[in-house]
This record gives C-alpha cells, structure tokens and sequence, in this order.
C-alpha cells in the first residue's frame, strides 16, 4: 500500500501559501507590514497563527488589541473549519496567494465562534474525531483509547507530525474483518450554492447485497441536485488531488463515480475524520463536485 | 425507561438570543404547525422524516447539573446547539457566565454551531435525540 502512504503523506503535508494584512481601521503605532506563511489544509488557523498574531500586535497598543479575528473578501473565516474547506470554499478561484485580512477588535459574535485557547481547538478537534467514530465504530475504537492516545492525535496535528499522528489514527480506519467496512461513512457535504451549513446523514458503505457503495450512490443518494441527468450535457465530476510535486495549484485527476466510497475514505480522507463534498456552481449548466476529505486531500479546480 | 407525560404547556416565542422556538412534547403527537407557532397541540399525527419540522429532544442531567423540570422538548431542526444552550441556561436559571456542555451519545460536545437536525438525523433514535447536558465538561 505504498501508493497509499504517499497519498497519506501530500494530504497532511498540503499548504496553502497566504498573505495576511491587518484591516486597515486597526489602529496602529507604525505602519503594518503583510505577513506571508504556508497554512496547513488539514489545521485550523488559530492554531497556526500565532506568528501572525505577535507580528500585528508588536506596531499596535495593548488597549487596541482583542480578540484576533480573521476575513476574506468580507466574510469573517470560521476558526473551527479545517484551513484547506475554508480556501476551497471561499478562496479557490482567485489567485495565490490567499489574501487575509486581520481583525483585533468588533469581534463577529454572530459569525465566529470564540477561540480564547488552544484547549479549545483541542476540544473541537477531538469532539470531530468522536463524532466521526461514533459513525464509524459506534464510537467503541475511539473511546477504548486511552487519554494519552487521544492527546498523541492532538499533538500530531498541532505540531505537524504525521507519524505521531498516524500511529494512533490508523486504529481508527480499521474495522472487524467480518464486517465490509465501517458501520456509516463519515462525510459532510458543504455547497457553496447555498446558505444551509452542510448536509450530513447516515449512509453506510454497503448495499444490503453486499455491493460497494461508490461515491456515485452517495451522491445520488444524499445530494441528488449535485447529480447530472442522464445523458445530460451538464457535466458532474468529482476530481481529486493527486500531484504531489505541485506546491500550490494540485492538479486534479478524476475520481469516477464508480469509485468504490470506502477504498476512497481510507486512502484519501485518512483522518477518521469527516469527508467534505460540495459543489461549486462555476460557468453554468457546468456543476462540479469537489470533494474534500476532512483536514485532508481536496479536490478542487 | 418512559417518560412521565408532561403536560401540554404553551411557551411563548422569546425575544432572547436563542431562547424561542422550543415547545413541550404533548402526550399525543405534535400537529404539523407553522413555523411561526410556539404552540404544541394535540391531534392529528406529524408527517415523519423529513418533512417534520420540529424533532424531539430529551434532555439529560449530567453529575450535579440541576435537573430540568420538563425534559422532553420539541425543537426546529434548524435550532443550534448554542441555542440550546441558552435556553436550557435561562430555564435554568443559570448566571451568562456559568458553562453549559451539551453531548450526543455520551461521547461528543457538538460544534455550537451545530444543528439540532442533523444530528438527530445521525444520530437519534426511537424516534428522539437524547442529549446530555452538564456544567462542566463531561466527557472531554
């Protein structure tokens, strides 16, 4: 399963490259310089900001400075959706690198939630990586776990460790050998076509014949508007990541709908955590499906 | 494991940040009702699956968090876990400041932003959502 690893691999190690500018109402002591860094798809950006948190604060007063808070385009970035849904869903037709604008105060209560530690990243991390084997295993793999296997998945994904991370995760894609796979696929579908948050139900990754489910099935089954007729000249595709030598721009290849969901979620979505499918509505009648594994590999154009 | 039937209480929709849209589950089964109604009446059956509006939530003491006097709540789907929050804690009679954690299955605190109808979709069952609630963190 080499190839498997590798794909492991380029989706933990997948980056963004961003530019951050403090919002220019801020008020500052000296001008702000922008600030450049690679973001991590699979992290969440209060947790790899600091950097760019003490390069803002250092031109500004104390009394100017709450909360830090992050936009793009005028949308404020909801700290708790993995870095790489964020990007795809708001920034990935426009070009690189990802313009942030910086926020320390008029915090937008309605809009973000609040991100007062990294104990709290910690605690919604871990809470996805629950729900998702409450899917998956009836949460049984991940609650005979001890704390400090817990705490080994946090501490992979905070200090960038694949290995640390990975020798904990792999328990949670395993599954009992007298059963096909797990009991429910953990996926979200986020739309970029409406305001609803994401579509999430249980769909499990067998037929009651004992067929595979694909990815097609999930699709019809679940989102069926992200589904071309047949015979339609309105194309919808589901492509993925697969370069790994592009830094910035990973080509896509196709994934078919005849995928099998299963084999897909372990070897793309890697983290036993939620997989995220949405739909782009670019130049119409075109639709496309970008599938975005939670924290993981996307697929995006 | 019954419940006592609770009686059918009318609740009016508050103006407070999160704290309207929840009814009391009649002993019978709810009316399909429009959006705009707090009330819950009896008679006629709701449409199952998707088309009900409102699903039903039991809500759980945990440790030595005060127990809700009514425990069966008849809620929008589109209604956040923060809004359950706020609500329980005005019910509650809990300070702002005072912590709620609300979990499924005994297991996971749900994003606040997170909707009450999808996870009864994932994760309900006998037709209701249980979920537990406690003022400090339960199950990590």
């Amino acid at each position: 399963m080499t190839d498997d690893k590798d794909v492991l691999r380029d989706v933990w190690f997948g980056r963004i490259p961003a530019c951050f500018t403090l919002y220019q109402d801020e008020i500052t002591k000296r001008e702000a310089e922008p600030y450049y860094l690679l973001l991590p798809r699979v992290s969440y950006l209060t947790l790899v900001t600091d950097k760019v948190k003490k390069h803002f604060q250092k031109v500004m007063r104390q009394e100017d400075i709450s909360e830090i808070w992050f936009e793009y385009e005028g949308t404020p970035l909801k700290w708790h959706y993995p870095i790489g849904l964020l990007f795809d869903l708001l920034a990935s037709s426009s070009a690189l690198p990802w313009n942030i604008t910086v926020h320390f105060k008029s915090f937008p209560e309605k809009d973000l939630l609040h991100c007062p530690s990294k104990d709290v990243i910690e605690a919604h991390f871990m809470s996805c990586m629950k729900e998702a084997d409450a899917l998956k295993h009836k949460s049984q793999v991940i609650n005979e776990m001890q704390k400090k296997d817990h705490k080994q998945l946090w501490m992979g994904l905070q200090n960038d460790r694949f290995d640390q991370f990975w020798a904990i995760n792999r328990k949670l894609m395993e599954y009992p050998a007298e059963e096909n796979g797990f009991r429910y696929i953990p996926f979200r579908i986020y739309q970029t076509t409406t305001e609803r948050p994401f579509i999430q139900k249980l769909f499990r990754p067998v037929a009651a014949d004992g067929q595979l489910h694909t990815l097609g099935d999930l699709l019809k089954e679940v989102c069926p508007s992200a589904v071309a007729p047949e015979g339609s000249r309105n194309q919808t595709w589901v492509s993925s990541m697969a370069d790994k030598n592009s830094a910035t721009e990973p080509p896509l290849h196709h994934l078919p709908y005849s995928f099998h969901l299963f084999w897909w979620i372990q070897t793309y979505c890697k983290w036993d955590l939620l997989i995220r499918l949405y739909k782009l509505r670019c130049d119409p009648p075109h639709s496309r499906c970008i599938l975005i594994p939670l924290q993981e590999s996307y697929i995006r154009r | 494991m019954a419940e006592e039937p609770e009686a059918v209480l009318q609740f009016p929709a508050s103006a407070a940040a999160g704290g309207e849209g929840l009814t009391e589950v009649s002993p019978e089964t709810a009316t399909p009702e429009p959006p705009s109604s707090a009330a819950v009446s009896p008679g006629t059956e709701e449409p199952v699956g998707d088309t009900k509006k409102k699903i039903d939530i039991l809500l759980k003491a945990v440790g030595d968090t005060p127990i809700m006097k009514t425990k069966k709540w008849a809620v929008e789907r589109t209604r956040t876990i923060q809004g359950l929050i706020d609500f329980i804690k005005k019910f509650l009679k809990l300070v702002a400041s005072e912590q709620l954690f609300i979990y499924v299955n005994q297991s996971f605190a749900p994003s606040p932003d997170q909707e009450v109808g999808t996870l009864y979709e994932c994760f309900g069952s006998d037709g209701k959502l249980v979920l537990h609630y406690c003022k400090s963190q339960a199950w990590g």
